[in-house]
């Protein structure tokens, strides 16, 4: 609140008191960066609070017996510079007194208790409503249990124990890469409706001992363990324990070691999961452990470890750079950093001691910032998307809390921060600059303007091959995946059936023959009735002997042979007109995209500047299209199974369809033309992107339109 | 016998409301503009009017019928009766009609009107030489007849005695008791004061005795605190020494001064405490302090009075302090202690913001240029201008109590103020003290002539033109009272009339003996007067007969204050009551107002537009003043509010001491 200075007109209020530390109250020392702090802690109720050296030193001096006076003359006379001014000491009996730390003689003012009170339990009502995405309901206390159970563990929790762990993760881990395909392929199973409630289980499971990880090697250095419960993640109950009696450790191994024990145990268990899953066959358990090896690795690198939001990578982060409070401290450098170079405020002082140490702060603000909002959007986009409500009202708080709170909050900075008393103007200035600046930019400056979409390459020519004629397929001449010419023997269909016909006609033809014969020798009236009759028997005759030749299936142009069935065919009944290959000719190819709805009025309106593919596994590189020609009708089976949902795909398609090629909506399709690229392998079918370039729009206006579009398609708004 | 509330009364004040901010405060400054639309205004002039048309039915009634029925009123007041707003009309016009016949002087219907504004509580603005201080007596008998406390707060000890003696007959007959205290009441005459239905004190006065009070009571001041542990300890009065008895209705006058001017200086219970080193290390400091060079080794902020100190003064003062003991050794200690002798340095000068007598530092108000002879300034400040001066040095006071009048006057339950200059601050005192401000209209229409601005471009031709002016008026006859912002200004110009063989008088904080012979001889014929604002507030400057006649007082100020409302109580002086009176203000682009708050660019090119006299110079002038005028008033107040924000964090913060101050 206060300049520094040594001495305050406020220094009466506390000099004659008699002020000492509570009894319970203990002090370690720590060490941050190499420089020492004090850390009071109150074991009644996990209350802490950091000091300076210089602070402690006169803290620690308090006893009820001498008054305040008395003490701080005394330190002025030991520290005659680094003693706390008068201003210091009332602040940090100030803070002191609010963290419950202090022990005072007089009883102190009772409506103001009252009034402290009442406002830290509305405090806390509003912070549970702001972080109603992290409620937590506290349920069961297990210090107890922790402490019977800790002697059989401990053990197991040094050195023996990660030995074991060590050999267990790489058993482990050679059993995953073995069966890497495996594992990968079903991770686009793993959010499937029908998976949910697996996964929940998996996820409880694998939380409840990453838990009990934390709070294990939390009693064996000696720290608490009071709470356990129930926190509601994104509406989601997941276990949790209170291990903050960890921050006062003094080695700050011990704080990493049990900031990171959740995710010991949890991957432990997840390597265990994957013998589980490696030698059960298909069913619940194997479910149960690929889920769980899921979770450990995902949730892990994606949120435990990661050290941008606030869970147990932050404190291993914050505990290895041996900068406590990383979170508020960023802010505050950021706030700095503001203060001083935009708005021109010579007084704000850094939370940093060191250039390095403001560099990084600055760093972790920016990354944690960004990141935050990608997660949280995402967890509100997901949610949105099962429950429509909910996702509105978590819009609905994500809105408050991270626009309009921050907004009001600068707004009265600006306009009442003391801080700011002798640069308001230009600091008023500097942000209403930037924000119209901002704004005019988004608004005004054309940006390149591009929408995707998915597609297939597919050669021009791709005849299929078809059995023209029903059989069993006998031989196969030339194998699949050849380059074959035109009019190629590929295979051979046998029909007896065909054989027994043509026989029979021809038997019939030759008595019909004969018949004539007979009828030009007798003048016989039926002359004319048998030459028709053998027309017709020859036309018969000729059509047979020409499926008969059409049982040798040949290439029908010169191209690759590609039949990926054939072999199962072999031997088997073709009915007539299956296509049992295609002969591709892969000299010239187009890409075939489906573009969605809400992007085909940009398509149809906007005169498109240009276009190119990207393929799949290749995105580097990239195919010029040279034209392209839209199919003006609406369009629901897709050109291939791999742009579905079914395949992997993004196009939304109709779960019922077996194949995977109905959409759920009904798309337009899009046939461009594009040159072979040198490096990149054209094969038809490969799936990709075409990215149509649009006339540049400003931001804004493309912000806008997406999220009308994002409204649009998915609640019809 | 004292009834069971007495004691939990006298020492219950109201919690004052929190100060609001951000869309909080927007809301309640609206709150504030509609308290005083102007449509308040009308409805309590129809007021006035319809007591006005009361008199005629009170003129015939006997003393003792009129007694009977006041005492009548009184008893309604009293038991807060329902109904007794319906009888406040009648009440008042009974009051006038007392008044009339005990003091001889029948109110006009402006003074019924200030009653009424009063009584409501709200800040009543009246011109100068309208009577306030009947006004303040016809309220306080409505507020006395409640029984409970009413403080009536004067400018000064002397207005406190005499308008309590002036009125007495007149609560005499309304049956309402009434004391007065001065600075050298005794406590049993304080306790006896206090305890009449109407007090007369100072502002000073009073919030010493509830400091003292405070200290007495010890450590627990919440009355119903006080009432349980006296209920356990077996105390029969718990409130036995305690001077007041408690606080609910105050009228304050020239209540812009004491609200606003005054608000943060706080009231100090102290006693002296000797500190030896405090002595040694302010002397080193003042040493040390005399070999930087301004603007080389610290830069002077001037319109937050800051010392900055320089990459360069850093090195000296590293340099100097090499061989020094103890608190030399470290940074912080040493650079307040030089930053405290250079701001004495700076921003603290003989003759402006102090003067020396009898070889002590002696503290002249800024606003009413009066002496402050028991004030010292916070600690170490007073030492360093001591060591300036080459003073011995004082023993530092420590402090036992404080109070800030600011936060004083927020305790009252009913607060209400006259002043003769308030609409500038009605939005502070609105926010501050829920008071909101009404203009009282005059009973004569003003006859003051206010002249324009005259620009200088620098100090000597502005006080040539002033001479000048002075001589131009001086011949024609006419009183003068000229305004000047400090002892040393008054005393310059002084010097300089007598060079043009004139002979003023002399009115400031170091000549102030003769302060009301000077006063009462400004209105004569071919009268000079010389003043600092000691002449600004509280001064009735009769005018000798047939002056009037010939135009009136005329009022020469040499510079402009940093509050428009000083400039105008200092105006306020001539055109009493209908008179005429003339006004006129110099100004120099170097003033200090200016230089202190007008960015440089402006001033340069101020400068330049008034010495070649460009067209629209003047409008320059006056737009740069009104500006000065607005960011002094903008510091001002946020610095005000800063306190009283600091004030309560403190109280919040250390509310484990018990020994909160309020």
């Amino acid at each position: 609140m206060a300049e520094s200075t040594a001495y305050s007109e406020s220094w009466y209020r506390i000099a004659n008191q008699r002020i000492s530390l509570r009894t319970q109250v203990h002090a370690k020392r720590q060490y941050f960066r190499g420089e020492k702090w004090f850390v009071l802690e109150d074991p009644f109720n996990n209350q802490y609070f950091r000091l300076r050296p210089e602070a402690y030193d006169f803290v620690a001096r308090l006893r009820s017996n001498r008054t305040v006076q008395e003490v701080w003359d005394e330190s002025l006379e030991r520290h005659p510079d680094d003693a706390p001014g008068q201003e210091d000491v009332i602040r940090i009996l100030a803070q002191l007194y609010h963290a419950n730390l202090l022990h005072f003689d007089v009883a102190a003012d009772s409506a103001k208790l009252f009034e402290r009170y009442k406002k830290r339990k509305r405090k806390e009502l509003t912070s549970k409503l702001l972080g109603i995405m992290f409620a937590r309901f506290p349920l069961y206390d297990p210090d107890d249990l922790l402490k019977r159970i800790l002697p059989f563990v401990k053990p197991f929790l040094g050195k023996i124990g990660a030995v074991i762990w060590i050999l267990t993760i790489l058993a482990a881990g050679k059993v995953a890469i073995e069966n890497f395909d495996a594992l990968k392929i079903r991770t686009d199973a793993v959010l499937a409706p029908g998976n949910l409630f697996l996964l929940y289980t998996g996820l409880v499971f694998i939380k409840t001992i990453h838990e009990i990880g934390h709070a294990l090697v939390c009693r064996k250095f000696g720290g608490e363990v009071h709470v356990m419960g129930v926190m509601l993640l994104v509406f989601t109950p997941l276990p949790y324990v209170d291990a903050t009696s960890s921050w006062s450790f003094r080695s700050r191994w011990e704080r990493v070691y049990v900031a990171a024990a959740g995710m010991i145990f949890e991957v432990f268990v997840a390597a265990c999961a994957t013998f589980v899953w490696a030698y059960t066959a298909p069913g619940a358990i194997h479910s149960l452990a690929y889920n769980m090896i899921f979770i450990a690795s995902v949730s892990t690198v994606l949120f435990n470890l990661n050290p941008l939001l606030r869970f147990d990578g932050y404190y291993i982060l914050s505990d290895l750079l041996d900068m406590p409070n990383l979170h508020t401290r960023s802010k505050q450098q950021m706030v700095h950093m503001t203060e001083h170079y935009a708005f021109g405020c010579k007084k704000s002082t850094s939370p940093a001691d060191t250039p390095t140490e403001a560099t990084a702060l600055a760093f972790f603000g920016v990354a944690s910032g960004i990141y935050r909002i990608i997660v949280f959007a995402g967890i509100i986009l997901f949610v949105a998307d099962k429950f429509l409500l909910a996702g509105l009202i978590m819009a609905a708080i994500c809105v408050f809390s991270w626009v309009l709170t921050p907004m009001t909050r600068l707004v009265r900075y600006l306009a009442a921060s003391p801080k700011l008393e002798r640069t308001r103007s230009r600091a008023v200035a500097v942000t209403v600059g930037v924000v119209v600046i901002l704004i005019l930019f988004l608004n005004h400056f054309p940006f390149p303007s591009h929408f995707r979409a998915p597609g297939v390459i597919e050669a021009i020519e791709h005849p299929f091959t078809v059995a023209e004629v029903s059989g069993y397929l006998a031989e196969i001449t030339v194998p699949a995946d050849q380059y074959v010419v035109h009019g190629q023997k590929l295979a051979i269909v046998e029909n007896k059936e065909l054989e027994f016909n043509i026989k029979n006609v021809q038997a019939q033809y030759r008595e019909a023959q004969l018949s004539l014969s007979r009828s030009l020798n007798n003048n016989s009236v039926d002359l004319a009735s048998t030459k028709s009759r053998i027309e017709a028997i020859g036309k018969q005759l000729h059509y047979l002997l020409a499926q008969k030749q059409a049982l040798t299936i040949t290439a029908n142009q010169t191209g690759v042979w590609t039949a990926p069935k054939l072999d199962e065919y072999l031997g088997m009944w073709i009915p007539r007109g299956t296509a049992i290959g295609q002969i591709i000719n892969e000299s010239e190819f187009h890409f075939s995209a489906t573009v969605s709805q809400e992007e085909a009025s940009r398509l149809f309106d906007s005169k498109i500047q240009g276009a190119e593919v990207r393929l799949r596994g290749q995105a580097a590189h990239f195919l010029p299209v040279t034209a392209f020609q839209i199919i003006p009708a609406e369009q629901d089976i897709l050109p291939s199974a791999a742009l579905g949902w079914s395949g992997g795909g993004e196009v939304e398609t109709d779960l019922a369809d077996p194949s995977g090629l109905r959409t759920a909506s009904t798309y337009f399709k899009v046939k461009a033309s594009v040159l072979n690229g040198e490096d990149i392998a054209m094969f038809h079918g490969r799936s990709g992107k075409i990215r149509f370039d649009l006339p540049t729009e400003p931001l804004l206006h493309q912000w806008y339109r997406k999220l009308r579009q994002l409204l649009l398609k998915r609640y019809q708004i | 016998m004292p009834l069971p509330t007495y004691d939990y009364r006298r020492t219950s004040t109201t919690t004052p409301d929190k100060l609001t901010a951000g869309i909080d405060a927007f809301v309640e400054s609206i709150a504030g503009r509609v308290r005083r639309r102007q449509s308040v205004l009308t409805t309590l002039v129809e007021e006035a009017q319809e007591i006005d048309r009361m008199a005629p039915d009170w003129t015939h009634v006997s003393d003792r019928v009129l007694r009977d029925r006041l005492a009548e009123y009184q008893r309604i007041f009293r038991r807060n009766r329902h109904g007794w707003e319906t009888c406040r009309g009648q009440a008042v016009a009974a009051i006038r009609e007392a008044a009339e016949r005990q003091l001889g002087l029948r109110p006009y219907v402006v003074q019924l009107l200030g009653t009424l504004v009063l009584h409501k509580g709200y800040l009543a603005e009246m011109a100068t030489g309208e009577g306030k201080t009947l006004v303040a007596g016809l309220a306080a008998v409505l507020a006395g007849w409640t029984k409970r406390p009413c403080h009536i707060i004067t400018v000064n000890d002397y207005l406190a005695q005499r308008d309590a003696e002036w009125l007495k007959p007149l609560y005499d007959f309304c049956g309402v008791s009434v004391g007065f205290i001065t600075g050298q009441s005794k406590p049993a005459e304080r306790f006896t004061a206090h305890d009449q239905d109407i007090t007369y004190t100072t502002s000073k006065e009073i919030v010493a005795d509830f400091l003292r009070d405070r200290l007495h009571m010890g450590t627990i001041h919440d009355p119903p605190r006080r009432h349980i542990r006296s209920l356990l300890q077996g105390q029969a009065r718990n409130s036995h020494g305690l001077v007041m008895r408690g606080l609910d209705t105050a009228i304050v006058d020239e209540a812009d001064s004491v609200l606003i001017d005054e608000a943060v200086t706080p009231l100090i219970i102290s006693r002296q405490q000797e500190n030896n080193d405090l002595k040694d290390s302010t002397t080193i400091a003042n040493r040390i302090a005399e070999k930087l060079k301004k603007d080389r080794d610290y830069k002077v902020v001037l319109r937050y009075k800051e010392i900055e100190i320089t990459d360069s003064g850093h090195a000296i003062i590293d340099a100097l302090c090499e061989q020094l003991p103890g608190i030399w050794r470290g940074p912080n200690r040493r650079e307040e202690l030089i930053t405290q002798a250079l701001t004495a340095r700076e921003f603290f000068h003989e003759g402006k913001q102090y003067v020396i007598q009898d070889d002590h530092v002696v503290i002249v108000d800024e606003s009413t240029g009066r002496i402050m002879p028991q004030r010292t300034w916070r600690q170490g400040l007073h030492q360093a201008i001591e060591a300036k001066e080459n003073l011995e040095i004082s023993n530092p006071s420590e402090t036992l109590a404080r109070l800030s009048f600011q936060r004083f006057f927020r305790l009252f339950r009913r607060l209400s103020g006259m002043t003769g200059t308030a609409h500038e601050a009605a939005s502070e005192f609105w926010h501050i003290y829920r008071l909101p401000v009404i203009k009282i209209p005059t009973n004569r229409p003003s006859q003051r002539r206010q002249l324009d601005n005259r620009i200088f471009a620098d100090q000597d031709s502005k006080r040539d033109a002033i001479a000048e002016e002075i001589v131009k008026l001086h011949n024609q006859g006419l009183p003068i009272l000229v305004g000047t912002r400090n002892v040393t200004a008054s005393e310059l110009l002084a010097a300089k009339l007598r060079e043009r063989g004139l002979e003023p008088a002399l009115l400031n904080a170091v000549h102030h003996q003769e302060e009301a012979q000077i006063i009462a001889q400004a209105g004569l014929k071919n009268r000079i007067t010389i003043a600092t604002n000691m002449a600004g507030r509280g001064t009735d400057i009769k005018l000798e007969k047939g002056i009037a006649e010939r135009g009136g007082l005329q009022v020469i100020l040499t510079e402009r204050h940093e509050s428009y409302r000083i400039d105008r109580q200092f105006y306020g002086r001539c055109a009493r009551q209908g008179d005429p009176g003339c006004v006129q203000t110099f100004i120099s682009v170097d003033d200090e107002l200016i230089n202190r708050f007008i960015p440089k660019v402006i001033r340069e090119n101020l400068a330049v537009c008034v010495t070649k006299r460009y067209p629209g110079y003047r409008q320059e002038a006056v737009v740069a003043l009104k500006l000065a005028q607005r960011i002094a008033r903008r510091v001002a107040y946020r610095q005000r509010s800063q306190v009283l924000k600091m004030d309560t964090w403190i109280d919040e913060a250390l509310s484990f001491t018990g020994s909160t101050s309020v």
